[in-house]
């Protein structure tokens, strides 16, 4: 499958920082460190769920299209 | 493919990124409006803070921040991703993921310092209020922001880096530095939002105005001038004035400005020799804004009859005009003198708002009404008359909210020097507080009709993205044209 390396890149990096979002939420002092972390991972799990969906869009798209 | 090949092959630009960021600004301008009429009927009516949410002191960041970095800084990103990629011909640097990366991150970051200052949290740094780990979140996204800018420069398939980009860059790159300086500090625990600054006492107030200043000097100076520079030349149809100019006035404007903060601490504990210096280098920024205001007005030259037509470029040269005048007034009120009668009271207040008003936000609705239907390929506006209707309904506003503000600050500093002939006051601070109310009452329909004006565009907007495809797809590889020409 074909891959675009700066999805990749971006979609692991926003997902090591929804695992530190989780971790900070885990161990908050206050409810704005405990908001802070959870906003984290939920985007984090947003984001990339976002890349997947383009991804199989633009694979359905060139499937799609008629070849020249 | 060969050079030449390359070189012709037409360029799809990231368009996506460009409208997301401007229906962002549009949503975020008005929330800012509305935020700032509710905490100006708070300073009118008291009763109106209903604490602990709706109390002034944590209304008022969400006010400035929801203005200055939600509504002015997605404007600032969509706009530079537009121009990047239109004056370098070159798509975003990144991919497309990077580019989302930085709008959603950016809007996040908008999102949770809003909240934040809901809920009581703040540094008590003006417009620096986020808590240190939303200060690493938005320097994590603004670096992406700075390699995708930079990589599309260094991409670029046009010779030549037009003077928007500069303008542009120096606001990305200055930013960085400044929030990374002026938020240097320790948290007291890695979970814990609360954390201590690096720097103590006047140094501490010295580092925050310098960060303070020069975000206005590049974030609402440096960065809208980019879209002046574009903008301006393309919705007029004519090349920059002199393009000589906008090298000149680029490098005096960056090379003063960075100078000019501790004028916020006159008549403070802050050494003398520093005061002077930041009055000093104050008044010498006078001509390079100047600068500026005279490139950006003299490119009607000969396209004057437009403004009669077209109210978002009307939008634009009234926006030329306020920075002029705010830009002759900052340093005017940096006068060791004059500081001592103006500071602290409302006039300041007029200040920021013939800038923020008059220059940012007509910079950007002239950027906006130029931007949507190329965007979404609409031959024009939905309705020009309701632009119109926009353009004076939010003039007036402004009129109104200076007026009232100058007159109020005026009236206060006199108050609070007025001394009988014993030596004391004569004027007691509530006092002054109740001689204020009708100005408060005045400002507050001021904001009422800008935002009235605000609601208008939306809804032309809105409208116009709704109606059908009226205009030809733009050709890809169109080049910058004639906003690359000039002198």
């Amino acid at each position: 499958m074909d891959f675009e390396t700066g999805d990749i890149v971006v979609g692991l990096m926003v997902a090591a920082l929804g695992l530190l979002g989780l971790f900070l939420a885990a161990g908050a002092w206050d409810e704005e460190m405990y908001i802070f972390g959870l906003a984290l991972a939920v985007f984090a799990v947003l984001f990339d769920f976002g890349l997947l969906r383009r991804h199989y869009d633009r694979a359905d798209a060139a499937r799609s299209r008629p070849h020249v | 493919m060969s050079d030449a090949a390359m070189h012709d092959a037409p360029v799809v630009y990231n368009d996506a990124v460009v409208k997301k960021f401007v229906i962002a600004s549009m949503f975020w301008a008005i929330v800012a409006f509305l935020v700032g009429v509710y905490i100006a009927t708070e300073l009118a009516w008291p009763w109106f803070n209903i604490p602990p949410y709706l109390n002034f002191g944590r209304l008022r960041p969400v006010h400035t921040s929801a203005a200055i970095f939600a509504f002015g800084g997605s404007a600032l990103l969509g706009t530079s991703f537009h121009v990047v990629q239109r004056t370098c011909r070159a798509r975003l640097w990144g991919g497309d993921a990077l580019a989302n990366f930085v709008f959603w991150g950016y809007q996040l970051f908008i999102v949770l310092a809003a909240s934040s200052y809901l809920l009581g949290f703040s540094k008590s740094r003006e417009y620096a209020e986020p808590e240190w780990h939303l200060d690493l979140w938005l320097v994590l996204v603004w670096l992406c922001y700075l390699a995708i800018y930079m990589g599309t420069l260094m991409k670029r398939r046009e010779p030549h880096i037009y003077v928007a980009n500069w303008f542009y860059l120096s606001f990305i790159i200055t930013v960085a530095m400044l929030v990374v300086v002026n938020n240097l500090g320790v948290p007291i625990s890695p979970y814990s939002a609360k954390s201590y600054s690096l720097f103590s006492g006047v140094q501490d107030a010295l580092v925050q105005w310098w960060y303070g200043h020069n975000a206005v000097g590049f974030f609402l100076t440096a960065g809208f001038l980019g879209m002046m520079y574009y903008f301006i030349p393309k919705a007029a149809n004519r090349p920059v004035y002199s393009y000589r100019l906008s090298i000149v006035h680029f490098w005096a404007l960056i090379f003063i400005y960075i100078w000019a903060g501790p004028h916020h601490l006159l008549w403070t504990a802050l050494p003398d020799w520093t005061q002077t210096l930041g009055m000093a280098f104050s008044i010498m920024l006078w001509m390079p804004s100047w600068g500026g205001m005279i490139n950006g007005l003299m490119t009607l030259s000969g396209a004057w009859d437009k403004l009669r037509t077209d109210p978002g470029l009307r939008f634009s040269v009234t926006a030329v005009g306020f920075y002029g005048m705010s830009t002759f007034e900052g340093p005017a009120m940096s006068i060791r003198d004059v500081n001592a009668l103006v500071h602290y009271s409302d006039w300041v207040i007029g200040h920021v708002h013939s800038g923020a008003l008059g220059w940012v936000a007509f910079i950007t609705f002239g950027a906006i009404y130029y931007l949507v239907p190329n965007l979404w390929q609409r031959q024009g506006l939905y309705s020009v008359r309701l632009a119109a209707w926009h353009y004076w309904l939010a003039t007036l506003g402004i009129v109104f909210y200076i007026t009232s503000m100058w007159v109020a600050g005026m009236m206060e500093g006199l108050m609070w020097r007025a001394y009988d002939r014993f030596g004391f006051l004569r004027y007691s601070f509530v006092q002054v507080v109740m001689a204020e109310h009708p100005f408060m009452v005045i400002r507050l329909m001021g904001g009422l009709l800008f935002l009235s004006g605000a609601v208008l565009m939306v809804y032309n907007l809105i409208m116009t993205v709704r109606s059908p495809i009226t205009a030809a797809p733009q050709a890809a590889m169109l080049p910058a044209g004639l906003a690359v020409a000039g002198d």
